[in-house]
């Protein structure tokens, strides 16, 4: 029995252009009351670029948008907002230095405004949503999860009709995404409409009710989530089946490597509460996998094996590299001595988006003892980057085109090479693939091996479980700042990997 | 929004050109509405004035290129040229007397990278601190004039500031070969990569092993040398050196070079060309207005006003990102 739905939302034709280049191309959409709603597509497929529309922060250049029948047109945020539509974003936009209870009711100030009052309120609100946190603390002392629930909860106390949620889960533990999807089931049972934007396949397909997939800017197909897996969304993202490409390397199809002689062991590593009493080593010749929760301490181990920690932070213990204690200040020591870390952050501490690809890559050159002498060579900067960019196959109309312009593959392949230029013994990749588009991540997944079929000692530090089973050699578990667990690639299933870093 | 991306469109390569532009007009308009301004007296003072802003633009460019600022370099020029001619007539030989007043500028410029490198005190306070420290101790304890004159015995070196070669004055000489040298450094030795690297972003840099530290005191040290080096030029030129330059706008004036010549504040951007036309533009102006017999208040607020605009122009060109902007850096 099937009622006809009225949709709560529909975009009709809606296109938008920057500077002639069109993001989206006559896109019509529908969203149906409390109904979850899954937007995929690569990265560059226009799914952000929807979502703004819909959110009020850029007006589509054409089409129409009707909001329970009525068409709106939306001056800014704050507009969408007073017709129940709330954005929770992935970098969060909250006020740090204000508390959870001030953000809550940032805006919407009694002129008297008592402050108790207001916890007490936020309180209430935060228990009913069942968040465990505190109205007082001010957002800079939360993590990242928590200061997604204090989003959700502002659009909850707005009464939202529609909340947009875009990448949630790509920071949380995945005790924390039980949480959310427990919250997204109690919102759709209040007839709150939800769109869900996530490069999580998986996710996408457990929590939503509908699936829509864009690419390049088109609306490729809508449909029920019950009638796609994994493998139909992919090759409705990319056009062509990738699937098995990317994780489908089981552990009987190709033989772990063998280790080869030890490169660096770590023993009783500590830095303040989030790297406590680790110890590990890594062999040459093979991709050792961390895995772990955000927050296991697994990036923080990282950058004080690279010298990019603080010495500040440094609590002691030893870290050796082929047998003798290395302590690095600085990373410039650490690549000194091959040893490379290939950031999360590309954007933050990657790559120099003033500079070419070319020039970026020779950044890597010269900060490395590769290159004696004072002076520069542009010879050498053109041969640097024909190659790299020809064995990392990056997409680039040509080497002198502006990092910041290249899509986020590119740019992931641009900061490996910069890496990669230094000759390192052992190279750290940490989330090798967070926000690189489906295609570059299957190039990258075999260079990875390539490095370590080279003799590399290879560490790739991963919350995505695929990617962990599919590449590892061997695979080192960390929770609570300490290395857990080690498992081989025979024992290693995902349940047992995530038995391990959760429990 | 709009307003941004017409501007940017039309102005973000041609900044460079559109100052130049700028300037030449300005330059044929007094030249030929206004009297004495193409005489060669004037030239004369117009080529000296350009000079020295544009030598101590170099220095500053290296510091703003890697998204610092140096607001000492003005008290650097002024106090360590006039310890050297205070030493000079006291009856110090003149090469001691020189290399004292240089090691007062390497002094300063060390402690001011050591401050901004090592401390991380942003570059914004550790040079605005060493502006006053410099003023204040050098007043205090090695220069008690306020105005100090060059010796009759230092008439050696008095044809760095007033000499001429083949007719051309030796401080635009001077100027020509800080900027060509300046550019080179830039653009073909690595420490030049560097400091470009650092002002794109400074943990890129680190993680990708560049030297940062070194090179940020490197920077301090080079900016310290010019403004040193552009001190003994104004000595010589005018035979004194009078400390109070260094509470005047004259660290204004260098900032204005700078920024309006498109040299980003945010750093990783520009080069010595867009310090040389910036030169160009406010040299010919403040001259210009000098000779038109503009009060002195009112030249202020038109440098003002200029200073403002070239920096608005700038942020819209060259807009901070969140990302990798830090806190309290400018």
């Amino acid at each position: 029995m099937t009622v006809p739905v009225t949709p709560l939302l529909e975009m009709k034709k809606v296109a938008k252009e920057y500077r002639g280049v069109a993001a989206l191309k006559d896109i019509d959409f529908d969203l149906r009351r409390g109904e979850v709603h899954a937007i995929l597509g690569e990265n560059g497929a226009g799914k952000s670029t929807l979502v703004k529309i819909l959110s009020g922060a850029v007006p589509p250049s054409a089409g129409e948008i009707h909001l329970e029948g009525r068409r709106v047109q939306f001056a800014g945020p704050a507009q969408a907002r007073r017709h129940g539509i709330a954005m929770v974003y992935q970098e969060t936009s909250l006020v740090p230095a204000l508390t959870v209870a001030q953000n809550l009711y940032l805006g919407d100030e009694k002129f008297f405004n008592r402050l108790r009052g207001t916890y007490i309120e936020a309180q209430q609100l935060l228990q009913s949503l069942n968040f465990p946190v505190d109205p007082t603390a001010t957002v800079q002392s939360l993590g990242t999860a928590k200061r997604q629930m204090v989003e959700i909860a502002r659009a909850v106390r707005l009464k939202a009709k529609i909340i947009i949620f875009d990448e949630p889960t790509a920071t949380l533990t995945s005790e924390e995404k039980h949480h959310l999807f427990l919250l997204i089931d109690r919102l759709r049972e209040d007839q709150v409409s939800i769109i869900f934007i996530s490069h999580a396949l998986e996710e996408a397909l457990e929590i939503s009710d509908r699936i829509t997939i864009l690419r390049d800017g088109l609306h490729v197909i809508t449909g029920d989530a019950k009638a796609f897996s994994r493998d139909t969304i992919v090759r409705h993202m990319v056009g062509r089946s990738l699937t098995h490409e990317l994780y489908g390397r089981a552990a009987d199809e190709r033989a772990a490597r063998l280790p080869r002689e030890k490169v660096l062991s770590v023993q009783n590593l500590s830095m303040q509460n989030v790297v406590r009493n680790t110890s590990f080593s890594i062999f040459a010749g093979q991709v050792t996998g961390i895995f772990g929760l955000v927050g296991s301490g697994r990036t923080e181990t990282a950058k004080i094996i690279a010298g990019v920690a603080k010495r500040d932070f440094f609590h002691g213990g030893d870290v050796r590299l082929d047998g003798s204690a290395v302590r690095y200040r600085t990373p410039r020591q650490a690549v000194g001595d091959g040893v490379v870390y290939v950031t999360e952050d590309r954007k933050g501490e990657g790559f120099f988006e003033t500079m070419s690809v070319a020039e970026n890559i020779y950044i890597g050159q010269i900060s490395s003892r590769q290159s004696p002498g004072i002076a520069t060579s542009m010879r050498t900067m053109r041969a640097l980057a024909t190659s790299w960019t020809k064995k990392l196959n990056v997409k680039a109309l040509n080497s002198d085109a502006r990092v910041i312009e290249l899509s986020g593959g590119n740019q992931q392949k641009v900061v490996i090479a910069k890496s990669l230029v230094q000759k390192p013994r052992l190279i750290i990749f940490d989330e090798p693939t967070r926000g690189v588009d489906v295609g570059a991540i299957a190039e990258i997944h075999q260079l990875i091996g390539a490095l370590a079929d080279d003799g590399l000692a290879v560490i790739v530090i991963s919350s995505y479980l695929p990617e962990i089973l599919s590449l590892s050699d061997r695979i080192l578990v960390s929770r609570q700042g300490r290395i857990v667990a080690e498992l081989s690639p025979d024992e290693a299933t995902s349940a047992t990997v995530m038995f391990a870093a959760v429990y | 929004m709009f307003w941004g991306g017409v501007s940017r469109a039309l102005l973000v390569r041609d900044q460079e050109k559109v100052v130049l532009l700028i300037a030449i007009t300005l330059f044929c308009c007094f030249s030929i509405f206004l009297n004495g301004f193409i005489s060669a007296g004037n030239l004369l003072t117009l080529v000296r004035s350009v000079s020295i802003l544009g030598i101590l633009g170099v220095g500053m460019a290296f510091l703003v290129i890697g998204r610092g600022i140096d607001l000492s370099i003005v008290a650097i020029y002024a106090m360590s040229a006039a310890w050297t001619l205070h030493l000079a007539n006291a009856g110090v030989s003149i090469p001691l007397a020189m290399l004292l007043g240089y090691l007062l500028a390497l002094a300063a410029g060390v402690i001011n990278g050591v401050l901004i490198a090592y401390v991380e005190v942003p570059a914004l306070f550790a040079t605005l601190g060493m502006a006053s420290l410099v003023y204040g101790f050098a007043r205090y304890a090695l220069v008690p004039l306020v105005v100090v004159y060059m010796p009759a015995g230092a008439s050696g070196i008095a044809w760095v500031g007033g000499g001429f070669v083949f007719g051309v004055p030796i401080p635009i000489l001077l100027f020509a070969l800080i900027a060509l040298l300046g550019h080179a450094f830039l653009r073909f030795t690595k420490p030049g990569r560097f400091i470009y690297a650092i002002g794109d972003n400074f943990a890129a840099a680190r993680i990708s092993g560049a030297p940062v530290r070194p090179i940020i005191v490197l920077q301090c040290v080079l900016s310290a040398t010019i403004a040193y080096l552009a001190g003994m030029i104004t000595a010589t030129a005018v035979s004194s050196m009078d400390t109070n330059v260094t509470n005047s706008s004259m660290i204004y004036d260098v900032i204005l070079v700078v920024v309006l010549g498109g040299i980003g504040l945010s750093g990783g951007r520009g080069g010595i060309r867009n310090v040389i036309v910036g030169t160009l533009l406010i040299g010919i102006l403040l001259n210009g207005m000098t000779i038109m017999n503009v009060q002195y208040t009112l030249q202020n607020v038109i440098r003002g006003l200029i200073l403002l605009a070239a920096i608005v122009i700038d942020s819209i060109l060259n807009p901070r990102d969140e990302l990798t902007a830090q806190q309290g850096d400018i």
